[in-house]
């Protein structure tokens, strides 16, 4: 079988003739492919003993995973050269196979340390495009290494650079800006780093042709971010995490290609200045909001704010960041106490999909606040099909509706046309969460599906959970028994029965309280 | 140049065993190679495929008939009905199938889209020699891929010693 199957190769090759190659007679001008595309004149054409070319056995060896790809350069000198020229290298303990199951840690980072540099050491210098090195499990790293390895990848011309080194670590390792500057071919297009001290400088535009630029727990001055930015004119990715020396971030509006910008947690970051005209994903994160601000027409349609210790974020995106992103789509905004309701404003949100408010708090959200300020939003806008709303507080100082018998508010008629999900997950008995709820109810024709989830956002009950639930306090589960009740008074009863309500509380075999 | 057919551009794709197929020109520009071909006016009336048997060449023609996007009047197995993920699972499983052949088909066909520059067919027929040989031994290996040792005994020590860990 095999022998015929070889036979056959053979009489193929032989037919192969010189003539092969793209027939002159059909083209009207000299066509440039005929004579690159001829097997007889490209040097293609397969050496004796061998199947396939060697430009496809280099292919199928690029392909491989890097272990695969190490060993097959033992097959032969064809793979071994192949193997020299390797233009991708995802190094990590994943793809060197070192699983670190029963094993020191410091033995693994010395184990990983020096297969990162056998591989390196060996290559060419030549061909290789792309290099990650991921050295997050080790949580020191000799720079000595990291200097001799990284001049290999710029030598060889590297367009995407990856170089992570321990989290747990202060970034002390200086990036050698240098080299990005000394190869003649200015050729970094993504390079993402972590854990490092970045000190860029404009030089001889070697940013040129950047277009991602991923910075995590890096230190890099404002200065040394805006002239990198300014000579960046392809960038169309920043990402900038726990970046603790930035204090203001500006973007120039020279960055016409740059569309998605995230920074969080950067400690000292007051001030985000962005003129670049076609951001569509704005992504702001961190412990207080910062001042931001744009310049331009704005394209945003995926827009982030979260803040884990700043109150009313949710007021300072309706009022004063809104009304200069008209064309988002899907909005996030987590906050962790609200104490100003939400206006209602006359601007409106005509591409607005998807809302997700989160309301985290380490204490009670402020009685102050007026849940049913949000129908701000869903008034301001017309085309919104989702509404997720989720509340984390410790405690619930609201007034609650159980017992109450007062009148309850009712806001001027409105519909939500297009509105199809609701989810608010935290549900409590606070007056005026029920009546954001009726509201939504009673103006939402094209409303299906009404979860409303009374666990504060412990998430996970289920009698189905081996060891038990996460526990809660006496008085929580107390509430949240209150907020299934006003469910049961005030929801159930008028939920039309084309909407889908979904109710779910404390779990009922580890949150059983008695009832009051 | 080539005929028209229900207001579709059709181009003739010649083997050189003397087979003629007449393929829609989108599904032709498949290839790159034919793509720069017509882009570049070189495609009067017929493009002869030398180095590609007819029954290979149909084999292609059927790979690269179904992966024309079906955007438009092209039209095949997809309608807009269909979401985008449903269709990739699809040409999936398709291609599962259609790379169920012999190890000298298999050849052949990595040839024809490496010259004809299909990336798609290419990458499935290079993962798929991959796959096969993934977990063999360095011998198995080279027997299936008909190629030689050619270190001399020192040689492949040293590295394999170098990719010990590889072995582990």
């Amino acid at each position: 079988m095999r022998l015929m199957s070889r036979k056959r190769h053979r009489q193929r090759r032989r037919r192969r003739t010189p003539h092969d190659g793209l027939i002159a007679s059909f083209c009207k001008k000299k066509c440039s492919l005929r004579q690159q595309d001829d097997y007889s004149q490209s040097g293609a054409r397969p050496r004796p003993g061998l199947d396939l070319p060697e430009d496809i056995y280099r292919h199928i060896h690029a392909l491989m995973p890097l272990r695969e790809a190490a060993r097959a350069a033992c097959v032969s000198h064809t793979f071994l050269q192949s193997w020299r020229c390797c233009r991708n290298l995802t190094l990590s303990k994943e793809t060197l196979g070192l699983n670190g199951n029963g094993i020191d840690k410091d033995e693994m980072a010395r184990d990983l340390i020096s297969k990162v540099d056998g591989i390196l050491k060996n290559h060419s210098g030549v061909g290789m495009k792309k290099l990650e090195l991921n050295l997050y499990c080790c949580r020191k790293v000799d720079h000595c290494y990291l200097n001799s390895w990284l001049p290999i990848a710029f030598r060889a011309g590297i367009e995407e650079l990856t170089m992570l080194l321990s989290l747990i670590s202060e970034a002390e390792y200086n990036f050698p800006c240098s080299l990005l500057f000394s190869g003649s071919e200015k050729s970094i297009r993504y390079l993402k780093l972590s854990s490092c001290v970045f000190r860029p400088t404009a030089e001889l535009d070697c940013w040129r042709r950047l277009k991602e630029l991923w910075l995590t727990n890096v230190l890099i001055t404002d200065d040394e971010l805006e002239c990198l930015l300014s000579d960046s004119s392809m960038l169309e990715l920043l990402w900038l995490f726990r970046c603790n020396e930035i204090v203001r971030v500006k973007i120039p509006c020279q960055l016409q290609r740059l569309s998605f910008l995230r920074a969080g947690q950067c400690r000292k970051l007051q001030e985000i200045e962005s003129n670049a005209p076609n951001i569509s994903t704005f992504d702001i994160g961190g412990s207080n909001l910062v001042k931001i601000s744009f310049g331009g027409a704005l394209q945003v349609k995926n827009m982030t704010i979260m803040c884990s210790y700043q109150p009313n974020v949710i007021w300072y995106t309706r009022t004063k960041l809104m009304p200069s992103v008209l064309n988002v789509e899907t909005l996030h905004i987590s906050s962790c106490n609200e104490m100003i309701s939400t206006p209602t404003l006359p601007s409106k949100f005509l591409h607005l999909k998807y809302l997700h408010i989160t309301l985290n708090g380490n204490e009670a959200i402020s009685p102050a606040y007026d849940y049913l300020s949000l129908v701000s939003f869903l008034v301001a806008s017309p085309c919104l099909e989702t509404f997720i709303f989720v509340v984390q507080q410790t405690d619930m100082k609201h007034d609650s509706i159980v017992g109450d018998i007062s009148h309850l508010r009712q806001l001027p008629e409105h519909c939500h046309d297009n509105l199809k999900s609701v989810t608010m997950v935290g549900f409590c008995s606070a007056k005026s969460m029920v009546e954001l709820t009726l509201h939504i109810i009673k103006n939402t024709s094209s409303l299906q599906c009404l979860t409303l989830d009374t666990s504060f956002g412990s998430y996970g009950c289920s009698v189905d959970k081996p060891g038990g639930c996460n526990p809660m306090r006496r008085d929580i589960i107390k509430e949240a028994h209150r907020a299934l009740l006003a469910i049961r008074t005030h929801v159930e009863g008028i939920i039309p029965s084309r909407v889908m309500l979904n109710v779910s509380g404390p779990c009922s075999r580890c949150h059983v309280v008695e009832r009051d | 140049m080539a005929t028209r057919e229900a207001g579709k551009k059709m181009i003739m794709l010649k083997s050189p065993d003397g087979m003629e197929f007449e393929v829609e020109e989108a599904v032709a520009m498949e290839s790159q190679t034919i793509r720069k071909m017509i882009e570049d006016d070189c495609a009067d009336t017929a493009i002869l495929i030398p180095n590609i048997n007819s029954k290979i060449l149909s084999r292609v023609i059927e790979y690269c008939n179904k992966h024309v996007p079906t955007t438009g009047a092209t039209g095949a197995a997809a309608s807009d009905t269909v979401a985008p993920a449903a269709l990739a699972e699809d040409l999936k499983i398709w291609d599962a199938e259609f790379i169920k052949v012999n190890r000298a088909t298999r050849f052949d066909l990595i040839q024809a889209a490496s010259y004809l520059n299909i990336k798609g067919l290419l990458d499935l027929t290079s993962q798929t020699t991959i796959d096969t040989i993934s977990d063999n031994s360095l011998e198995e290996i080279r027997s299936f891929l008909s190629t030689k040792n050619d270190y001399l005994p020192e040689e492949e020590q040293t590295i394999r010693r170098e990719n010990q860990w590889a072995f582990q």
